[in-house]
């Protein structure tokens, strides 16, 4: 992993506005995610995002990829955010290659080439229903079967895995107190049934369960031999959670900047609502939380790529307060845009909505401050 | 300061009781599901409904006996609306009963009351509000929609927005720009428009919940008789005023809180971190005693409006319906945050599809979930609607403050 110079990431993120302020405009968002096909998202775009280089801007040379780091992946993310792109970046970028590239043997490692120029599409199945956000609660079991293994589980509802060509299934080896492995799971495997749902966003996802689902010694990252996944999945989990934080800061930023516009064009009582200094404040603090998000988001990312052990408090915090930021960034863009803010016709409620899942995906303020209770010194 | 009294009213639990026994025999069983499940009240059952609590006379108790009601005081009048949302029952839809009848009997010609108050008694016309425009919101009193006397008639042009129900509406009230001399609200006059006159549109607009209540109403040269005026041209806002402070404490269903906290505490029993119920986590027990608070204050908020009532009469001040409507909707807000952080927990999903009738699906997460996300994103507009939270603010500062 090497990290950009200040130029290329500069290039990186001109290149994703460029791209995604020409193609992917709050009309044509739309018209992906209500399409008839289905899938919820841009399967041409997702090609083109391959074609960009985006896609492998974090993965290694040797499949394909520009070597980069969380910090490169995230500023791809935000951008997403940015204009709410609707394709499974997270699922797939930072879930499911993060699973194969940490766990896989070499021979599973070189499929990620097919991450890189588009054609495989992850999703990471671990939560589970009675889980809620903690990470060691594993239900789901991978019996030894031969060289293969029996995977039986249920799954709580994950963004992308209705679309998935493969999952990534964490389940315990041998029974319930065994250790936890990692699978790939083709989607259309037989047993894997896919219950489809649409998520507060739109987004499509799907609670997915394991019916005995047969799979060959391959399956498993790692192979046989491979060690506990636990720790594997806390990291891929805390990435997961710094990567919608990534993506919450582009969203705050957009909504804000169109909150800023809308207050300085709609005129009530004889002049424009940015003219009233409560609404001044407002927009000044829905611009500070995004400011002080987007730092903490930075450094996190910096912690990550410097391999620190401080990394994972980091994290953390950045999530606390992106979290609180997009709380209050999302419900104060609907608030200043007045009645327009609550109609589907207008991009303000899909931020809304779009920020209120990120707050909660891979854990909440609450959940993360608590763990960071846990280990305050006494 | 304490100077009234604030205690319980318990004149009222006989009432209580016969509004919870009648709920029980005759509210249709498919409607107390449909509470629970968020499913989409059809008109016609709602309207069957409707019509059984007007043949108690209950939709308009609160009316004065001279005009047909059975003369609530207010608090009797609250007490009806939290019974019937105890029982599982939607709201009575208040654009006919404590809208537009109201300012008809007050306002409006003995021709005009017989024409319509009846009609509201038993819900035999369903009525929509017509006031907000595109380009007057918070300040309505901008508004534009022009009514241009012509003969026997007025012929209106414009447009009116965020129209609950006028898909359904029989009737619109309607405020329209008469003149466009002196000051903006004298212009305003306050106008019944029939919904089947040729030149009306009615245009959905959806919500972010994905529902359908919302509406634009276009008007093309739509004549209405000069009859269908209330009272004088250029008082409509005088009118208008009237109906104010009761649209603002009956924007604060306190029964409604209640049950949202009681699903609250439900969710979080049923909900598991860790193998363990939620129910257990401090920082959740700690998270809906503040709910507690908060309702706590709101409520002692309504108790001090109805004491108030008792003593001026009937009507509710501007002021505490102000406090009441800024702190009750934050509340509200509050407590269905509280109740889609814990959805979080079973994946963040909103399957719509569940609140069509009918819907034979799989539900993902604990039963009501699509309600209850419904009503949150809903409910994003309770500090919106009804004079938004920075115009409760503006009133306090001037009517209260001198500001």
């Amino acid at each position: 992993m090497a990290s950009f110079a200040s130029e290329e990431r500069q290039l990186l993120h001109e290149s994703l506005h460029d791209f995604l302020s020409d193609r992917y405009a709050f009309e044509h968002q739309l018209k992906l995610a209500r399409s008839e096909d289905g899938c919820g998202f841009g399967r041409a775009e997702w090609g083109q995002y391959a074609e960009m280089g985006w896609l492998g801007v974090a993965l290694p040379e040797s499949v394909g990829g520009a070597d980069g780091g969380m910090t490169e992946l995230a500023i791809v993310l935000a951008a997403g955010g940015h204009y709410l792109a609707l394709e499974p970046l997270v699922a797939t970028l930072v879930m499911g290659a993060g699973a194969v590239a940490e766990m896989g043997s070499p021979e599973q490692v070189a499929k990620l080439s097919d991450v890189a120029n588009g054609k495989l599409i992850l999703a990471f199945c671990h939560a589970e229903p009675d889980a809620g956000y903690a990470r060691d609660h594993v239900m789901a079991t991978a019996m030894p079967d031969g060289d293969g293994y029996v995977l039986s589980g249920s799954k709580s509802f994950t963004l992308h895995a209705h679309a998935a060509d493969a999952l990534i299934v964490t389940g315990r080896i041998g029974g319930s107190s065994g250790p936890v492995g990692l699978f790939v799971v083709p989607r259309e495997a037989p047993g894997v049934v896919v219950n489809r749902a649409p998520a507060l966003d739109g987004r499509l996802g799907a609670a997915v369960t394991f019916e005995g689902v047969q799979l060959g010694g391959d399956a498993r990252l790692g192979g046989k031999d491979a060690a506990d996944g636990l720790a594997v999945v806390e990291r891929l989990i805390d990435r997961g959670a710094l990567a919608v934080c990534a993506e919450s800061v582009g969203a705050m930023a957009a909504v804000t900047e169109q909150t800023l516009a809308y207050l300085k064009t709609r005129e009530q009582f004889g002049q424009a609502l940015s003219q009233f200094q409560v609404l001044q404040h407002r927009v000044v603090d829905m611009s500070v939380a995004t400011e002080e998000a987007r730092a903490m988001v930075h450094a996190a990312l910096q912690a990550v790529d410097d391999g620190g052990p401080d990394a994972r408090h980091a994290i953390w915090k950045a999530k606390v307060q992106t979290a609180r930021a997009a709380r209050f960034v999302g419900g104060q863009s609907v608030q200043l845009h007045g009645g327009m803010g609550m109609t589907d016709e207008l991009a303000i409620g899909h931020y809304y909505k779009r920020l209120s899942m990120n707050e909660a995906l891979f854990g909440d303020a609450e959940w993360y401050l608590k763990q960071l209770a846990a280990d305050v010194a006494a | 300061m304490f100077i009234r009294s604030v205690a319980h009213d318990t004149t009222l639990d006989a009432f209580r009781e016969e509004v919870r026994a009648f709920c029980e025999e005759e509210m249709p069983a498919e409607m107390r599901l449909k509470r629970t499940s968020g499913q989409h009240i059809e008109k016609a059952e709602y309207d069957l409904w409707l019509k059984r609590l007007g043949s108690k006379g209950w939709l308009t108790g609160k009316w004065p006996k001279e005009h047909g009601g059975l003369g609530w005081s207010p608090a009797h009048f609250l007490a009806f609306c939290e019974e019937l949302g105890r029982a599982g029952s939607p709201p009575v839809p208040p654009f006919g009963t404590t809208m537009a009848g109201p300012v008809i009997y007050t306002f409006g010609t003995e021709e005009q009351k017989k024409q319509h108050l009846p009609a509201i008694m038993k819900n035999d016309a369903w009525w929509c509000q017509g006031y907000s425009e595109p380009g007057a919101g918070s300040d309505l009193a901008s508004l534009k929609t022009k009514a241009v006397r012509d003969g026997d008639d007025y012929v209106v042009n414009g447009q009116k927005i965020w129209t609950s129900l006028a898909h359904w509406a029989d009737w619109m009230f309607c405020l329209v720009r008469t003149s466009t001399e002196g000051k903006k609200q004298q212009g305003i006059s306050f106008l019944l428009i029939d919904m089947k006159t040729p030149g009306i549109t009615v245009r959905p607009i959806i919500a972010i919940t994905l529902g359908h209540h919302l509406n634009e109403v276009f008007f093309d040269n739509v004549r209405v008789p000069a009859s269908n005026l209330i009272g004088e041209e250029g008082k409509g806002w005088t009118y208008a005023k009237f109906l104010l402070a009761n649209e603002r404490v009956g924007n604060v269903d306190i029964a409604k809180f209640e049950h949202y906290l009681e699903e609250l505490k439900k969710l979080l029993a049923v909900t598991k971190e860790g193998g363990r119920p939620l129910s257990e986590d401090p920082a959740f027990k700690r998270r809906v005693a503040e709910l507690e608070v908060g309702l706590a204050g709101v409520k002692a908020l309504m108790a001090d409006q109805l004491a108030a009532e008792r003593e001026q009469g009937g009507a509710p001040t501007m002021m505490g319906a102000a406090a009441l409507k800024l702190r009750g909707t934050e509340l509200q807000q509050g407590i269905l945050q509280g109740l889609v952080d814990v959805l979080g927990r079973h994946g963040m999903v909103y399957q719509t599809d569940a609140l069509a009738p009918g819907w034979n699906g799989e539900p993902i997460g604990p039963e009501g979930s699509a309600a209850l996300v419904y009503e949150h994103l809903y409910r994003r507009a309770a500090t919106i609607y009804g004079g938004s939270s920075e115009i409760q603010k503006n009133i306090i500062a001037k009517g209260s403050l001198g500001l």
